[in-house]
Formats: structure tokens, C-alpha cells, sequence
């Protein structure tokens, strides 16, 4: 049993239980996968347009504040250039300014400028290192072709214009200077309707998107384009404002699924690109299209959050990681479970196995697991009900089996043996005689009057009779001679170990002796006589059948001399 | 080493030898069966259906690179001494530097018969600046674009007859002039009657500086490229334009729906010119010429003219050009010191600032 019931009953189970768990742990990784890879997705997307709110707001903000500068009094008070006041009002607003770049980091230069003079600066304040410097007399510039100047003044008031981004070359912007910038401005209107100039604040698009950014994850990249695609945020530095060098490095070229995006179909799109220099870095990106400024102007940028495929299948890899250790786990359990359950199978089956063994064996009923009411236990009781009938059927066998025995040794009637039983012995007897150089004699012993009883008083009288006889002669003789009936009223006995012939003849004297008396049957007194006929070894003959023979004669010797005596055959040959 | 790696060598041996062979033998072939021709040519100067009719009339293999910039073109032709190209595509106003280096070189223009098919403009070496020195000519024409002006026929009834017109104060706000330093100094000097708009003297630089100011006064905004040129013109309803790009802005305001005319100012329009020179470093200059020759054919000229809306020298322009002067580019008296000025006067800088640097 190399393979047996238990390892392969065991493989099974563990089998089932290792591809049960496999499938369960292969299906829920993949499922957990996609959904993970969307959850990312819709994370990236979330992350984008929160960030987008948040620039918007940051652009609302701005716009409030040139809004509130373009409704100041001081602003339009400046608008009097022959007031007495005109130079106090200036340095008035122009400390407004400074304490709004105080405020605002974000804000590079507070202008106001003039819709006249061909849009000269009235008031300005720049950034300039730590500190602002306010720019006055020959150094104010002239503004008036610059699109944010006259495109502001086409505005009416209350309405806010907002530049394209782009890196600010007007020269002596000081901190702004060559800086990536964003023109945010609203026309000052008089009372009497006429314009005035323009509020412009410079807004450092660096420092917005970095402070918005700060709360960005690390892994996270930030983009940002123009609506015709130009890169004004990317993680290499390099690759953004490429049209200020003369050159186009465009976002649809990275990204070339977003191609919807720029040309006003889509208003969010996932993309993925590959922007690895030197070794693969494939991301996967949310960009949405972000409107800025008047609706009229339908002009937006795009602004996108990516996270390298890396960052998002790594959380993948800890999910197969995490799942196929569940799987070992539950695997091994399995077939802890299957080792268990195989072994709960068959120990009932091997404790029968050895029952069945022993009993074959040895006829001895073990015990079973009859108590289980399941199949087993009604095996059990199929074995056990099995093992009682065969042990009875086996009893009758053996039972009948020695009768067979006895019947066929024995005389039904007297219960002595029979002539075979006594052959049989008496050859024994022989042989051991003739070993040990002692003498037995043979005693052929026949009722004189038997017939005439049998005749009279029936043959129920007569067996008693036989019976009564054959048990006198037991009793009469020592335990190790033997005392057989022959047939009819003829019976034998074998007289071993004597120590002369004299011992025979006294059995025999005592035998007529005792048959001398009356026998009582059924109330009924019966003188019986016996007529004896002895042989003796090695004296008379050498084997069963000539003693017996011998002793035969003998016997008649003693019917024919009337009988109630004994002779033997000597004496028998002499007479 | 293993036992059986001497086997193994000896068994690769005749392999080898084959392989080396058969390499040897393809190597050889090709070296004397085909010629190579290395040109470098900006975008759609030599387009690859163009390229297989030489290729197959001279049966040589030519390889185009195309250029990007002036100044890359300058370092890859430079590299080397010329080594690397058989001949180049190049502006006038450039090529002086190439002769200046002796990278080019004088050609034989017996090998370049379609000369002759040139129109008179393009033939007159004396008026076109530096392809002719010492008697020796070192490039041929080949495509040229002028900057004239364009202006609005609602708007303006008489087409502009001089450049001053963009400081016309009739056109105020109305005027896009182009955002760069060498030409506007150039129109200025034109407009101030100068003779020689790429030499400014010492003594003329305050007058065209001052003259640049009133420019920008009098314009609505200085453009970079083309299409935001047409999207401002459209837009803001503009009079009158400075074609940089000349007559690529004329098809993109028509296409655009703009109901434009084209004019040359009769001071002159600047115009780049690009010219064919064979290198130092040619291989095989009478092949580097038959290219050249190759180029002047009606049908390849004409294809330069369809397929990129740049004129071509053997067929009459049908702008406005016809015989109008056209004043070919030239080096300037100082890039550095105009490009700083003018980024300066862009910014907004008044007179009273300028005139202190």
C-alpha cells in the first residue's frame, strides 16, 4: 500500500483546497487590480480637478484684489494729473501696493497705468529681492502695446482680463524679470465713464503653482500647458517655455492621447506617457482643460496631475504579495485540513481493517466504531453483525464437527468406544507393549442371556440393558484400559500394562462375579451372565485382529462350555 | 577555458571567413557603385520625391539633413571644415561668415546651365550682397521672401506707398509691427531715409532709437509668430501689418477671410535670401553643382513655390513684387547692441531713459 486510501484521499483534499484557494486568490487579485488601477485613476482625477479648484480660487483671489485696487478711490483720484494732490495720492497708493506685495508673495509688480501717454505706468511697485521698490519719474515705462493694457481697456469696469502665461521680458520688472508670469488686470473707470487706466498686478505663476504643489505628494508631477499645448509646468524645467526660445515643446507630444483636450471636445482626459530620458518611466495622468479668464475669450490652460505606472502597480505588487501569502496560508491549511480529514476517514477504516485482521485470525471480536451514525459507523455494524453470525455459524461447525467425531468413534448407544477407537488402541498398545516388552490382554466379552430379555421384555429394555452393561464394565476396570462395544452384546475390553496374565484373569472373575447378581431394569431383576474369551500379547498373537480374534475364540469357548466364565485362549487351544 | 572551446574556434573559422568575405565584397561594391551626395537644407527644400529624380538621373545616393537654426546650421557646417556636407542652403545675410571662413567655395557655373532661367533679380550678382567676391561667384539664389506690408482695403483707401507708414498717425493703435531688433532698426533707417539700413552710424543710432519709440507708439502690439499676427489683424481690426513672413501672412489673412492688399514700400522691402553654396569639404563638386542645377529646373523651383508658399527665382512672383525694390539681407553694423536696445524700447522704456545708455 504505497499510495494508500489516506495519502491519496489526502492529496485529494489538499488538491481541492490549494486550487480552491489559488482560483479565490488569483480572481480577487485581478479584480482587486483593475479596481485599484481605477481607484488610482479616479484618485489622479479627484487630485486634479481639487487642484484645479484650488488655482481657480487662487486666480478668483487675484482678480478680487485688482477688482478692489481698480474701485479705490485713492486709484482714481491719481486720474487728475493738475490736482494739487496728484503726487501725495501717488506715493498714497503706491504705499497700497507695497503693503499688497507685503501681503502677497505671489504678486511680482502692482501697476497702475495709464489708458493715455500711451499706456504710462502711474503708479508702480515691484518686487525686488526681499524688499519692493517703487519705480517713479523717467523710469516709468510706456505700456500701451502690450495685449494686457489694451485689451483691458476694452473691458468694462468690473471685468477682469487675464494674460497668456509667459515669461515676462519687460525690462526693469526687477524680481519679475525673465520670470514665468501672469498679467492679471481691470480697467479703472471714472465716474463719468471714462477710463482711466488699468490695475495690472504681475502674478508669479512659479510661486502660485509651487505653494499650490507643496501639498502634492512627492510622487506626484504637475503639468500645465497653454491651450495650444506649450509646456509651462513640467517636472524637467527645461522642456517648458520652449516657444520663448523659438522652439515648441508641446504636452501633446508627451501625452499625444490629449489631443481631444486641446482641440475643445473633451474637458477631461486620462493620458499616459513615457517621459523617461534615459530609462522607461511611463506615467499615467488626470488633465483637465481650466478656463481662464472672461468666458468671451475662451481661452484655458491644461493642467494635469501624473504618477509614474510604478507608483500605482507598486501598490498592485504588495496586493499579489499580500494575496498569494493569504493563498500559501490558506493552502497549507488546507492541507493540515486534508491530512485530518483523511486521517478522520480512515482510522475507522484501518481500526476495522485490523479488527477484521484479528478476527480472521484469531475469531476474537475487536471493537468497531458501531457508535457512529454515519456510513462508517453503519459498516461497523455491518462487520460486527458479520463477525457474530460467522462466529456463530463457526460454534455450530465446531459443535457439530466433534460429534461427527464422537459419533464416528464412539457406539450411539453406550457411549463407548467402537470397534475403530478400539483397533486403534489397541494397535497403540501394541506397539508400546511390544517396546517396552510387557504384556496386555484382550477381553471379548459376550451376554449370555441377552436375546431372550430382548425378545421378552422388548428392545427399550434391551438398550437400557446394553447401557447398564457397558457401564458395570467401566466401572469395573482401571481408568487406562479401554472398555468397547463391538456390536449387538458384544463388547471388548484391552487391559494395558499388566504385570502377568493372573491380573486378567482376576478382571475377568470379577466381571462374571459381578454379572453373577442381579441387574435391575424397569423394576425388573435380570440375571444376565457373561461368557469371556481372553488373549494376551505377545502370546497369542502379534496384531489387533488375530488378539481379537484369539480372544473371540476364546469367548466361545466359554459360551460353549455354558457359559458364566472365562477362558483364555491357551487354555481354550488346550482344552 | 574549457576543453571545447579551442574546437569550437576552429570550427567557426571558415565562417568567419565567409562572412568577412562577403562583407568585404558588399563594402567594395557599394563604395564604387554609389556615390553620396550630403546636403543640408532647411524643411521642404528637398523633399524625398524631389530627391529620387536626382538620385536616379545621376544614379548617387543623396542624403538630406535639415536645418534648424542659423546658428546650428553654422556649427555643423563648421565642424570639420566642411568636411561633413557637400553643400548647404544659406540666407545672405549669412553666407558672409562661410566666404569670410573660406567653408565656401567659388563654383564653376558652366555646370549650372538653369542659371540662365533665373529672372534678372537673381542673375545681378553686384545687387545681391555676398555671393559674388572677386570676380568669383560662391552661391546661387534659389528662394527669398520680402517683408512688404499688408493692409486692410476697408480701412486704408490708398495702399501705402513708403514704410513710413506704420508711424502713420492715422493708423494709430492700428498698426502690428513684428517683435524683433535687427529688422525694425532696418525699417526704421529706411523710414529715416537712411541709405544703408544695416550700417547705423554712431551719430544716427539716437534718431532711429527715438524713431523705434514713435513705432511702438503708434502700433497695437509687436507679433511673434504668423497665425497670432493673423488672430491680432482679425481681431483688433489692425490697418496695417509688417510682413515678416511676406507672403505666407498674405495666404494665411486671405484664408482667414481678410480682404488685404500686399504692397512693397518704394524705399524697399527686406527680404531674406536663401542661396545654394558648395563647401569646402564637396567630394564631388561637379555633382554638388548639378544639384544646384537640378534645383533651378522649372518643375522643382515650382514645387518649392506650391507645396511651402515660398517664392522660387525662375518664375515671376504673383504678389506685388514684380520689379519692386527688394533689399536683400545683410550682416548689421551691431546685433548685440540693436537687440538690447530694442528690448529695451519693447519694454517701454521712454526717450528720456534711452537716451541715458
Amino acid at each position: 500500500m504505497l499510495y494508500g486510501i489516506r495519502f491519496r484521499l489526502g492529496v485529494l483534499l489538499a488538491a481541492f483546497g490549494v486550487l480552491a484557494t489559488g482560483l479565490t486568490g488569483l480572481y480577487s487579485y485581478t479584480e482587486s487590480r483593475t479596481l485599484l488601477v481605477r481607484a488610482a485613476e479616479r484618485d489622479l482625477m479627484t487630485a486634479t480637478q481639487v487642484f484645479g479648484k484650488r488655482l481657480s480660487t487662487v486666480v478668483h483671489n487675484i482678480s478680487d484684489d485688482v477688482r478692489v485696487l481698480a474701485e479705490l478711490q485713492l486709484t482714481r483720484s491719481v486720474g487728475d494729473a493738475d490736482s494739487a494732490a496728484f503726487e501725495v495720492n501717488r506715493a498714497a497708493l503706491a504705499d497700497n501696493f507695497k503693503s499688497l506685495l507685503q501681503a502677497s508673495p505671489q504678486y511680482f509688480q502692482v501697476r497702475l497705468i495709464s489708458a493715455a501717454e500711451h499706456g504710462l505706468e502711474l503708479v508702480r511697485v515691484d518686487r525686488d529681492g526681499p524688499g519692493t521698490v517703487r519705480v517713479s519719474g523717467d523710469r516709468l515705462q510706456e505700456k500701451g502695446h502690450f495685449p494686457y493694457v489694451f485689451r483691458t481697456l476694452q473691458l468694462a469696469r468690473g471685468e477682469v482680463f487675464l494674460s497668456k502665461i509667459g515669461i515676462n521680458h519687460e525690462l526693469g520688472a526687477h524680481a519679475g524679470l525673465n520670470q514665468p508670469t501672469l498679467q492679471v488686470a481691470s480697467p479703472v473707470v471714472m465716474a463719468d465713464g471714462r477710463k482711466l487706466g488699468l490695475i495690472v498686478i504681475s502674478v508669479d505663476v512659479n510661486r502660485v503653482f509651487g505653494e499650490l504643489k507643496a501639498d502634492l505628494p512627492s510622487y506626484l508631477q504637475l503639468f500645465l500647458s497653454n491651450e495650444w499645448g506649450d509646456f509651462l509646468i513640467h517636472p524637467d524645467a527645461s522642456q517648458t517655455y520652449g516657444f520663448d526660445q523659438g522652439r515648441r515643446v508641446l504636452i501633446q507630444d508627451s501625452f499625444a492621447e490629449l489631443q481631444p483636450l486641446l482641440q475643445g471636445n473633451a474637458q477631461q482626459l486620462l493620458a499616459r506617457a513615457d517621459l523617461g530620458a534615459t530609462e522607461p518611466n511611463p506615467l499615467l495622468g488626470a488633465f483637465i482643460k481650466l478656463p481662464l479668464g472672461r468666458a468671451a475669450d475662451h481661452s484655458f490652460v491644461v493642467l494635469g496631475i501624473a504618477e509614474p505606472l510604478s507608483e500605482i502597480l507598486e501598490s498592485t505588487r504588495i496586493l499579489g504579495r499580500t494575496t498569494a501569502q493569504i493563498v500559501v496560508a490558506f493552502s497549507a491549511i488546507a492541507i493540515v485540513l486534508a491530512v485530518f480529514a483523511s486521517r478522520l476517514v480512515t482510522r475507522p477504516l484501518n481500526q476495522m481493517t485490523r479488527e477484521v485482521k484479528r478476527f480472521s485470525s484469531e475469531h476474537a471480536i475487536g471493537e468497531l466504531p458501531t457508535q457512529r451514525r454515519d456510513e462508517i459507523g453503519e459498516l461497523a455494524r455491518g462487520f460486527d453483525e458479520m463477525q457474530l453470525r460467522i462466529k456463530s455459524y463457526l460454534a455450530e461447525i465446531y459443535a457439530s464437527r466433534n460429534h461427527l467425531a464422537h459419533v464416528a468413534r464412539h457406539d450411539t448407544l453406550t457411549g463407548l468406544p467402537n470397534r475403530t477407537v478400539f483397533l486403534d488402541r489397541l494397535e497403540h498398545a501394541i506397539v508400546t507393549a511390544r517396546r517396552r516388552g510387557s504384556v496386555l490382554a484382550v477381553l471379548f466379552i459376550d451376554l449370555d442371556r441377552f436375546k431372550e430379555i430382548n425378545d421378552t421384555y422388548g428392545h427399550a429394555t434391551g438398550d437400557k440393558t446394553l447401557i447398564l452393561v457397558a457401564s458395570i464394565l467401566k466401572m469395573s476396570v482401571r481408568e487406562v484400559d479401554t472398555v468397547a462395544r463391538l456390536h449387538g452384546d458384544e463388547f471388548v475390553i484391552l487391559l494395558e500394562a499388566m504385570d502377568d496374565e493372573q491380573d486378567a484373569r482376576r478382571v475377568a472373575q470379577t466381571l462374571i462375579d459381578r454379572f453373577a447378581e442381579q441387574l435391575r431394569i424397569n423394576d425388573r431383576s435380570f440375571e444376565l451372565g457373561l461368557s469371556i474369551g481372553i488373549s494376551f500379547y505377545p502370546r497369542d498373537g502379534a496384531d489387533a485382529s488375530e488378539l481379537i480374534q484369539r480372544a473371540d475364540e476364546a469367548m466361545y469357548l466359554s459360551k460353549h462350555l455354558a457359559g458364566n466364565r472365562y477362558s483364555v485362549f491357551e487354555n481354550a487351544t488346550k482344552e | 577555458m574549457t576543453p571545447a572551446a579551442p574546437r569550437q574556434q576552429r570550427r567557426a573559422g571558415p565562417w568567419r571567413w565567409l562572412v568577412a568575405v562577403a562583407f568585404a565584397m558588399s563594402g567594395w561594391g557599394s563604395a564604387h557603385a554609389i556615390e553620396t551626395l550630403r546636403v543640408r537644407a532647411w524643411p521642404g527644400y528637398a523633399d524625398a520625391d524631389i530627391v529620387k529624380v536626382f538620385e536616379q538621373r545621376h544614379n548617387v545616393a543623396v542624403r538630406v539633413s535639415i536645418v534648424s537654426s542659423d546658428e546650428s546650421l553654422w556649427e555643423r557646417i563648421s565642424a570639420n571644415e566642411g568636411g561633413d556636407f557637400d553643400l548647404f542652403a544659406v540666407n545672405t545675410a549669412e553666407l558672409k561668415r562661410y566666404v569670410d571662413a573660406g567653408l565656401a567655395v567659388p563654383l564653376t557655373l558652366a555646370n549650372i546651365p538653369n542659371i540662365a532661367t533665373q529672372l534678372p533679380r537673381f542673375r545681378d550678382r553686384q545687387a545681391i550682397p555676398n555671393i559674388a567676391r572677386n570676380g568669383q561667384v560662391y552661391a546661387v539664389p534659389y528662394t527669398y521672401s520680402e517683408m512688404g506690408l499688408i493692409y486692410d482695403k476697408a480701412q486704408v483707401s490708398e495702399p501705402p506707398t513708403s514704410i513710413s507708414a506704420l508711424w502713420d498717425p492715422r493708423y494709430k493703435g492700428r498698426v502690428l509691427a513684428f517683435d524683433t531688433s535687427g529688422h525694425n532698426f532696418s525699417i526704421a533707417a529706411l523710414s529715416l531715409g537712411k541709405r544703408n539700413p544695416f550700417q547705423i552710424d554712431d551719430a544716427s543710432y539716437q534718431q532711429v532709437v527715438d524713431h523705434l519709440v514713435a513705432l511702438r507708439r503708434n502700433v497695437l502690439t509687436f507679433y511673434s509668430l504668423p497665425e497670432e499676427s493673423v488672430e491680432l489683424f482679425r481681431d483688433h481690426k489692425a490697418a496695417l501689418l509688417f510682413a515678416n513672413y511676406g507672403t505666407q501672412q498674405v495666404q494665411q489673412l486671405r484664408k482667414a477671410g481678410a480682404d488685404i492688399g500686399y504692397v512693397i514700400p518704394r524705399e524697399g522691402a527686406l527680404a531674406w535670401l536663401d542661396c545654394w553654396t558648395v563647401t569646402r569639404g564637396a567630394k564631388n563638386k561637379k555633382l554638388a553643382e548639378a544639384w544646384i542645377d537640378y534645383m533651378l529646373e522649372r518643375q522643382v523651383s515650382h514645387a518649392l513655390t506650391e507645396r511651402q508658399g515660398l517664392a522660387n527665382t525662375v518664375e515671376a512672383s504673383d504678389s506685388a513684387v514684380g520689379s519692386a525694390k527688394i533689399i536683400w539681407l545683410e550682416p548689421v553694423e551691431d546685433v548685440n547692441r540693436r537687440a538690447e536696445l530694442w528690448s529695451r524700447i519693447v519694454s517701454g522704456d521712454r526717450p528720456m531713459a534711452l537716451g541715458r545708455h
